[in-house]
């Protein structure tokens, strides 16, 4: 099956993950910016396990009357309003308090699934990897919906964003209170990670909140160009990821992810020809 | 004549635990003032109270507003501690100069840009408006955070360890830009340092500061031997070369 034939199929068949993959991709990869420059990558890490704790805690009664997408957004937005303290606090360094949340959200994950009643394997593997290709209307609506609120936030909030990822010290002198500013930039995160976990999966979602913007990182000499970058991939990426599943039957977010990762070597070797 | 900003019976510090206690002092209006000591001693806990993110936890501090009903404070953060690793030009970063004024969403209008060129205009780097700041030498980088402070217009300039970890030309380039500042525009100048004799030889008036020793006055009657000595702990002399004050410091008290 050609190129050309396996994206019309696609789009006829699966319309959603498409638009889906996409709507994240683009979304995810321009969050990814402030998150790789913020230098809180695995803060992104950690919110995809702890997303998808919520989604486990949704098997138990009565947390199932959340839903699945109430719960992975409930849990993730409790969590990282306390991980913004507990971030700041100076007595623990950052990385070991995520990396405390990391192994909790896990473990506490397996054993939910493990005692929860009614839990298929297949049904609980779909959604911690994220069912792409069953995407439904409803769902994308929503991440539709929470995109555009998410690309709002940051439009209306990009200066004290980037002055406070830029230069904390100087903001909180201009009266910026760094602290609230903080726990906006990470609760918005959160709600992201927490929306598009459940609608495309971990790997995806973390791929891409890192790989696209450290490519645009090494292509880019300036913060509009980076932003570029990191949206062209995202909005590339998964259509070509999508259509190499299609062609070679192999699962749809590794596909995307290693898209993604070939965008990267190639950006990486066009940075070290310029030097 | 009244101090710009005044001191009076001031406690400092974090949760419940003081690190200063009962400060007074003034800073004259266009006084150039050093702020020395150790590291660890205080310094960065007197100019966050100033900047006013920092609450007392008893005294009060008072400002004496100028012109607009305000003292306008403009900082430069030390030079390290701002994250490089997005290219933001120099433009976008003097810009940031003007982000209290902008608010959150009203573009930049002439005014906010003619600021942003005259200042660094003032501080001899108009060239380099398109240039990512990462790619500018350290002096460079120093200037033009200098000149982001000058673009919001202050009365009060505080500068925290201006020139930590420069070489002797970008070091004295930058203290002569400072006493610029501070002779031909007439600014307050507050400079947080812990070399004493890029102070000694710049500023006016001086604070030095521990944690439980402070005293604050003229260069010459606060930058003794006997002051330094008891302060860090150690034999140090005070001398003149050169019309230049010079710190020495002499063997460690206790070291055989």
């Amino acid at each position: 099956m050609g190129i050309p034939e396996a994206l019309t199929t696609l789009l006829a068949e699966f319309p959603y993950a498409v638009y889906g993959s996409i709507l994240v991709g683009v979304l995810c990869a321009v969050l990814g910016v402030l998150v790789v420059a913020r230098r809180v990558v695995f803060f992104g890490a950690v919110l995809t396990q702890v997303s998808l704790l919520g989604i486990a805690l949704t098997f138990i009664p009565p947390l199932d009357l959340l839903g699945h997408t109430g719960g992975a957004l409930s849990v993730t937005a409790l969590a990282a309003l306390l991980l913004s303290g507990w971030l700041t606090d100076r007595r623990v360094p950052r990385d070991a308090v995520l990396g405390v949340v990391f192994v909790a959200s896990v473990a506490v994950r397996m054993l939910v699934l493990q005692k929860a009643p009614q839990v298929e394997a297949a049904e609980v593997e779909n959604l911690m990897r994220g069912d792409i290709l069953f995407v439904t209307p409803g769902l994308f609506l929503f991440t539709l919906l929470l995109s555009a609120v998410a690309f709002a936030l940051m439009a209306l909030f990009a200066r004290p964003f980037t002055f406070l990822a830029f230069d904390p010290e100087t903001a909180e002198a201009q009266g910026y209170r760094t602290r609230r500013w903080d726990r906006a930039f990470y609760i918005l995160t959160a709600l992201v990670v927490a929306a598009t976990t459940h609608l495309v999966g971990d790997l995806f979602v973390f791929g891409f909140l890192v790989v696209p913007p450290v490519a645009g990182m090494l292509l880019a000499r300036r913060v509009r160009g980076i932003v570029t970058v990191a949206a062209l991939m995202g909005l590339l990426c998964p259509v070509a990821g999508l259509v190499l599943a299609f062609i070679l039957d192999v699962p749809a977010t590794p596909a995307i992810v290693a898209v993604a990762l070939v965008c990267l070597s190639g950006a990486w070797a066009v940075a070290r020809l310029r030097r | 004549m009244e101090p710009l900003v005044e001191f009076a019976g001031v406690t400092l510090g974090y949760g419940r635990t003081a690190v200063l206690r009962d400060l007074s002092f003034g800073i004259a209006q266009g006084d150039y003032f050093g702020l020395v000591g150790p590291n660890g001693a205080g310094k960065t806990t007197i100019v966050r109270a100033i900047l006013g993110t920092l609450i007392p936890q008893a005294g009060e501090i008072r400002f004496r507003p100028l012109g607009n009903g305000t003292v306008r404070i403009g900082y430069v953060p030390q030079r390290d501690s701002v994250n490089l690793v997005l290219p933001y030009t120099v433009g976008e970063v003097m810009l940031m100069g003007r982000y209290r004024d902008l608010g959150l969403l009203r573009r930049p209008r002439a005014e906010d840009l003619r600021a942003a060129e005259q200042a660094l205009d003032h501080v001899g780097l108009s060239g380099v408006r398109g240039h990512p700041l990462r790619e500018l030498s350290g002096g460079q980088r120093q200037r033009v955070l200098i000149a982001r402070a000058l673009a919001s217009r202050p009365e009060l300039l505080i500068l925290d360890e201006p020139t930590n970890g420069m070489d002797l030309s970008s070091k004295s380039a930058i203290l002569d830009l400072i006493a610029r500042l501070h002779e031909e525009d007439r600014l307050t100048i507050v400079m947080v340092s812990h070399l004493l004799d890029d102070v000694a030889n710049s500023v006016r008036t001086i604070a030095i500061v521990d944690r439980e020793f402070f005293r604050a006055g003229e260069v010459r009657a606060v930058l003794t031997a006997e002051t330094l000595s008891a302060l860090y702990h150690m034999e140090v002399r005070v001398e003149s070369v050169g019309g230049s004050t010079v710190i020495i410091p002499g063997r460690a008290r206790g070291d055989s």
